[in-house]
């Protein structure tokens, strides 16, 4: 630096240290014009210049009568040009902040220690640049002058700092993630949704030290007060409410809030800030006490770990852990309630090994198990003196076990039982009326499937307000419900000799009622199924089931099919469709019907098909046989174009080459708008004896009124029977 | 010598110490910068699971989930919408449809017609919820459950929709839900699997259900979903061979155990253990498995309850009441599929039948653990892997119409297990096309079933190639509000 300039920044630092002294005494009579308030609010970008220099200088400047840096030439001329420029940076930072510091929202403590601690800095560092060359500035003065300068520095800066981004600023993610969660049902609505909205969002700038539009959102009574603007919310209506007004503003409006720059609020917080509004804030209420459905309450539920778990807490210590696992077996398990729980929970299995020493065996762990399974075991009355000696038991299964009431004594001592399950055991209204006053924590009981009576239970129920009774379903006949319809347990619907017809149903003691004639069984003439029904010949069965206190159910159709010759061998003289396969030839006389269902494709469902060519089979016998039918099972669903064949020819004979045509059918064609159907092309003629049989389907020409019309149909054939 | 120990005082020396420690420390505030956890108190691998045990007092041992496959329509029997009915064949105002993807049967369709419900709705019980005349067995129940109307997923087909719902992935290869229990629940009854399967299938139209859906995934294979058929043999491979006796199937066992553990001697193969405990474990199965399976001793009011299909094996009746008696043998997950709820096109006739067949089992099942004591600790849940459109699907007839894939909102409702009955929890928009209140995202529902079973979804992991996995995968929130 030529001494020119050093002199003229000397000159400079000695007129803003009399200016801001001016600044200083006369700060209530000063007013910055606008045009200057952009200086003041460069203050917290320059201040950062200061910092670090006068900091750098001042670290020199504690070294500087060192012997070897006394002579340094360099040392001594950078560190006097160094502290020259940090003290005058320092006074341009001072001069802004005071002009920030006229600004709206700057006042409080804060702002004065950082003021001060800032003016003081400035003055000392004055101090030392125009006197260390004096006589008496050596070495300690030297080094106490630079401490306390780097004092007043961390001062300011801490103050600002704190001005600026509030407090706990830095140390906030480590402190905040230590506080305890609250818990849902002790939230407050003011202090633990809304205040920590405030305090992450506004306070920084809306807080007592720095009352930025007037507003402190730190305390009730300043929140109901307001700001600058006037109230800060009109209760119970969010639109008109400050508040609101200035978060929904675009963001690029001054007013906006949070401002630009700062973090901004969530959706969440929005919406939760809206609706405290509109529920007219209340700065008592818990979360808990709102509505179940209130929209605050469910956004604000997320915040809060669950209403406290009512995680047990058990007074005894944890079973060795070696115990434990001796006493499981593949028959009985001895489980941890939970992870560092020391509570058991006990399940005996399988009726045939349980014996009262299961459960005796069990005296090592008898103050933690808190649940017994016992459900089905044989479990006798006498055995309950075992089971009274778990103390802590909370739980009882007995659930379709031995026990008469009688018993249940035994267990009146378990001061923690709460949940006892008798069904489907032989206690007695009896027992219970007696007994059950004496069960102090007792809260439910099932009764389900025992002899207590509906006015029974309900007599118990009213002497025991404390205790749930269940008493579960019971049949009163009011309410009867249809059977399902019989089922055909023949492994076959298909025979070539003679044979029973079984039918069954599943409920014991129904009637089975069944024609033979096509027409509908009724509950009273139609011939009750008594297994002596033997079928000898192509039979439709119609059957329903009947049983008191039931409706009567739907009707069920059986047909069975006589296939009595079935061929030695059989071929296809025309190929089938590619995708109309199933088994080839050999299907049409596996036994196998196919089923009409949507969602079982026709080819991969036994069912055989062409369309472009005839299908055309040939079936040989090695010796000879007399037959006078055969009949092809067809699927017929017009609005997919399967059809009937046209016509259907039999030709038979002695030999492959001489075969005479023995019928031919025209199968009834269907109607436009006909369901689907199976069924079967029968084609009867004089008795035959032949040893080749030739059947031929000829597909049909779709009619007029069909979508395909003039195209050949689908001709789906799943079994052929020949009789 | 001295020069080496100078050398090694030099190794040691503050400003090496400091560049080291300096180096040590950016790491470390690297690493937990690149993975948040590392130094926090989240950490799985900490407070990690203990397979078998909860990590808290579960409210629920056990779950039965009766699937409805295929994608019941919400429109039909929970989610009352009259508005659809006053809007009968108007269009659905593109901002309701918004850009949800259509599926390839709808994307095409050149009119997206509104179409209500044929069916008329009733309010019940104390909850005053609106069930469909087509659920008249579930009306009487609507205390016990709890609706939500506002399940969402991502999928809009079948299968990655289902897997979705039951692996927490689209794309399977995943544990199901019930393998992710087992494992972290362990057995309760050693004698039967710890997740069975059973299936089921309606009249209406159909979507398969695959094994897949019951797979273990990546966890030990134990954990597998075991499906129990209709035939005479429910579990597969589980009858001696003809000639064998019991005694002699012991013996075999017996002498198989010893030369598996000369094996294990000599190879110490863990495997071979495990192979003996699933042979033992089938052993006992073959006495644990007869029995559960006999529906002789029910009970005439049970078979009044279920209905009288419950004695047919196969059904969905026939199934809940396996699922009851599987679930109070210890069973802790059962889960049935019931097929036939996707209609596409003859809706009205279809999902007739199809509720028929599930409404009055369905509902018996709640009741009959409710009279056993064993609500409490049983979870039911009911529910598709999706829901159904607001506009029809094909032709719209004065008595006809269909409904496509939409999984923008469903119906489903659980029961028991300390979810809070006689409650409808979310609700959609008058349309019933998008969620207006309380959405609850496929991976939150899992994470609540897994929270009523004692188990920390975020805890419940298993790593494998190198990551770690979970049900809920990296989301998901416990529906804290429908808890009891």
């Amino acid at each position: 630096m030529t001494k020119k300039v050093k002199s003229l920044a000397e000159q400079a630092l000695f007129a803003s240290a009399i200016f801001i002294l001016f600044l200083l005494l006369f700060e209530s009579k000063i007013v910055v014009p606008t045009w200057m308030q952009p200086v003041g609010r460069m203050h917290p970008l320059f201040l950062h210049f200061p910092i670090v220099i006068l900091l750098l200088a001042m670290a020199m400047e504690m070294f500087r009568f060192n012997s070897s840096y006394a002579t340094n030439e360099f040392y001594r001329g950078f560190l006097s040009n160094l502290l020259l420029v940090g003290v005058l940076s320092a006074a341009v930072t001072v001069v802004m902040g005071l002009f920030l510091s006229k600004e709206e929202g700057y006042s409080g403590d804060m702002l004065q220690w950082h003021k001060w601690s800032g003016v003081s800095l400035f003055y000392l560092s004055c101090l030392i640049y125009w006197s260390r060359n004096q006589a008496w500035y050596q070495a300690t003065v030297a080094k106490s002058g630079a401490i306390l300068a780097v004092f007043f520095l961390i001062g300011a800066g801490h103050y600002g700092a704190v001005l600026t981004h509030g407090d706990n600023f830095i140390t906030g993610p480590i402190t905040n993630t230590n506080a305890e969660p609250v818990a849902l049902d002790q939230a407050l609505v003011y202090d633990h949704v809304i205040q920590p909205i405030f305090q992450q969002k506004c306070i920084s700038c809306h807080n007592p030290d720095k009352l930025k539009g007037e507003l402190n959102l730190a305390d009730v009574d300043a929140i109901l007060k307001g700001g600058k603007s006037g109230k800060l919310f009109k209760a119970g209506l969010p639109d008109q409410s400050l508040l609101l007004q200035r978060i929904h503003l675009p963001a690029e409006e001054k007013k906006h809030m949070p401002p630009t720059g700062k973090t901004q609020l969530t959706s969440d917080e929005i919406t939760l800030l809206a609706l405290w509004v509109k529920s007219k804030p209340d700065f008592k209420k818990k979360v808990v006490d709102l509505p179940p459905t209130d929209s605050l309450r469910r956004i604000a539920a997320v915040l809060f770990k669950p209403a406290e778990q009512t995680e047990e807490v058990y007074d005894f210590d944890a079973a060795d852990e070696e115990t434990v696992k001796k006493l499981n077996n593949d028959y009985r398990t001895v489980a941890y309630l939970a992870k560092e729980s020391p509570a058991l929970a006990v399940n005996l299995y399988n009726r045939s090994i349980y014996s009262v020493e299961k459960l005796q065996e069990l005296s090592e762990i008898k103050q933690q198990v808190v649940s017994l399974n016992l459900n089905k075991m044989p479990v006798k009355d006498a055995d309950l003196k075992t089971v009274a000696q778990f103390e802590n038991l909370q739980k009882l299964d007995l659930n379709f076990t031995d026990i008469s009431g009688q018993g249940l004594k035994e267990l009146a001592g378990l001061k923690h039982l709460n949940s006892l399950t008798l069904s489907g055991t032989k206690v007695t209204y009896a027992d219970l009326q007696k007994q059950i006053g004496d069960f102090k924590s007792l809260k439910t009981v099932s009764l389900w499937e025992t002899k207590l009576t509906i006015p029974e239970i309900q007599q118990l129920q009213k002497a025991n307000k404390n205790i749930a009774f269940i008493a579960g379903f019971k049949d009163d006949g009011k309410d009867p419900i249809t059977l399902n319809p019989p089922q055909v347990k023949n492994s076959s619907m298909i025979f070539d000799k003679p044979v029973a017809l079984q039918l069954n149903h599943p409920i014991k003691g129904v009637q089975i009622r069944f024609t033979t004639d096509g027409t509908e069984p009724d509950s009273i003439h139609s011939p009750v199924f008594n297994n002596q029904t033997i079928l000898t010949d192509m039979t439709t069965i119609k059957a329903r089931a009947f049983k008191d206190g039931w409706f009567g159910s739907s009707l069920a159709t059986f047909d069975f099919y006589k296939s009595t010759y079935k061929p030695d061998s059989v071929a296809l003289l025309l190929p089938l469709n590619r995708v109309h396969q199933a088994e080839g030839a050999k299907s049409l006389f596996d036994h196998k019907l196919g089923t009409f269902n949507a969602n079982s494709p026709a080819w991969a469902n036994n069912w055989t098909g062409v369309r472009n060519n005839d299908m055309v089979l040939m079936a040989e016998y090695k010796k000879p046989v007399t037959v006078s039918s055969v009949a092809l099972r067809i699927m017929v669903e017009e609005a997919t174009g399967i059809f009937p064949p046209g016509s259907v020819e039999i030709w038979g004979g002695d030999s492959r080459d001489k075969l005479k045509l023995l019928s031919t059918v025209k199968p009834k064609m269907p109607v436009k708008g006909e369901t689907h159907e199976l069924k079967n092309v029968t084609c009867t003629f004089k008795p035959q004896t032949v040893t080749y049989l030739k059947i031929v389907a000829k597909p049909c020409t779709l009619p007029e009124w069909h979508g395909g019309k003039g195209k050949p149909g689908l001709v789906l054939v799943d079994e052929m029977f020949i009789n | 010598m001295e020069k080496e120990i100078l050398e090694h005082g030099f190794n040691f020396n503050r400003r090496r110490f400091l560049s080291r420690l300096s180096l040590g420390l950016g790491s470390a505030a690297l690493g937990s910068l690149m993975i948040p956890d590392l130094f926090g108190k989240n950490n799985a691998d900490e407070e990690g699971l203990t397979p078998g045990i909860p990590h808290f007092a579960p409210k629920a041992k056990r779950v039965i989930y009766l699937f409805q496959n295929g994608a019941p329509s919400q429109q039909e029997l929970f989610d009352y919408k009259p508005k659809l009915r006053e809007l009968l064949g108007q269009e659905i105002p593109p901002s309701v449809r918004g850009t949800q993807r259509l599926t390839g049967m709808t994307a095409n369709q050149a009119s997206f017609p509104l179409v209500g419900s044929f069916v008329d709705f009733k309010q019940y019980g104390q909850s005053r919820a609106w069930v469909s005349d087509l659920f008249p067995h579930t009306a009487k129940i609507v205390d016990d459950l709890c609706i939500i109307k506002s399940m969402y997923t991502e999928a809009i087909n079948h299968d990655p929709a289902l897997t979705f719902l039951q692996t927490g992935s689209q794309q399977g290869n995943r544990p199901s839900m019930g393998s992710w229990l087992s494992y972290g629940l362990g057995n309760e009854n050693k004698n039967l699997p710890n997740f069975t399967v059973l299936l089921s299938r309606g009249i209406g139209n159909g979507q398969g259900v695959y094994s897949k859906l019951w797979s273990n995934g990546f966890l030990d294979s134990i954990h597998q979903g075991v499906q129990f058929s209709k035939g005479e043999d429910p579990v597969l491979y589980l009858r001696d061979p003809e000639g064998m006796d019991r005694h002699a199937r012991r013996d075999m066992l017996d002498n198989l155990a010893e030369l598996n553990d000369l094996a294990y001697q000599e190879f110490g193969d863990p495997e071979i253990t495990a192979k003996v405990k699933q042979y033992e474990m089938a052993y006992r199965m073959q006495t644990a498995v007869p029995e559960v399976m006999d529906l002789s001793k029910e009970p005439d009011d049970i078979i009044k309850l279920y209905g009288p299909d419950c004695l047919v094996p196969g059904t969905f009746a026939a199934n809940c009441l396996l699922a009851r008696k599987l679930s109070e043998n210890g069973v802790r997950f059962v889960q049935l599929y019931h097929q036939g709820w996707d209609q596409h096109g003859n809706l009205p006739f279809e999902i007739a039948r199809q509720a028929k067949d599930v409404d009055q089992a369905s509902a018996a099942l709640v009741t009959d653990l409710k009279q056993r004591g064993l609500l409490d600790e049983t979870l039911v849940i009911w529910g598709g892997e999706f829901g159904r459109t607001s506009y029809t699907q094909g032709k719209l007839t004065a008595d006809n119409y269909g409904r496509d894939h939409h999984p923008r909102c469903f119906t489903i409702w659980m029961a028991g297990g300390g979810i809070k009955p006689g409650m409808v929890y979310g609700e959609t928009d008058e349309l019933g096309y998008n969620i207006a209140q309380n959405p609850v995202h496929v991976h939150d529902f899992q994470a609540t079933v897994l929270h009523q079973l004692g188990l920390n979804h975020e805890k419940l992991i298993f790593k494998h190639l190198g990551r770690r996995y979970r049900l809920t995968d990296v989301s998901g929130k416990v529906v804290r509000d429908i808890l009891a």
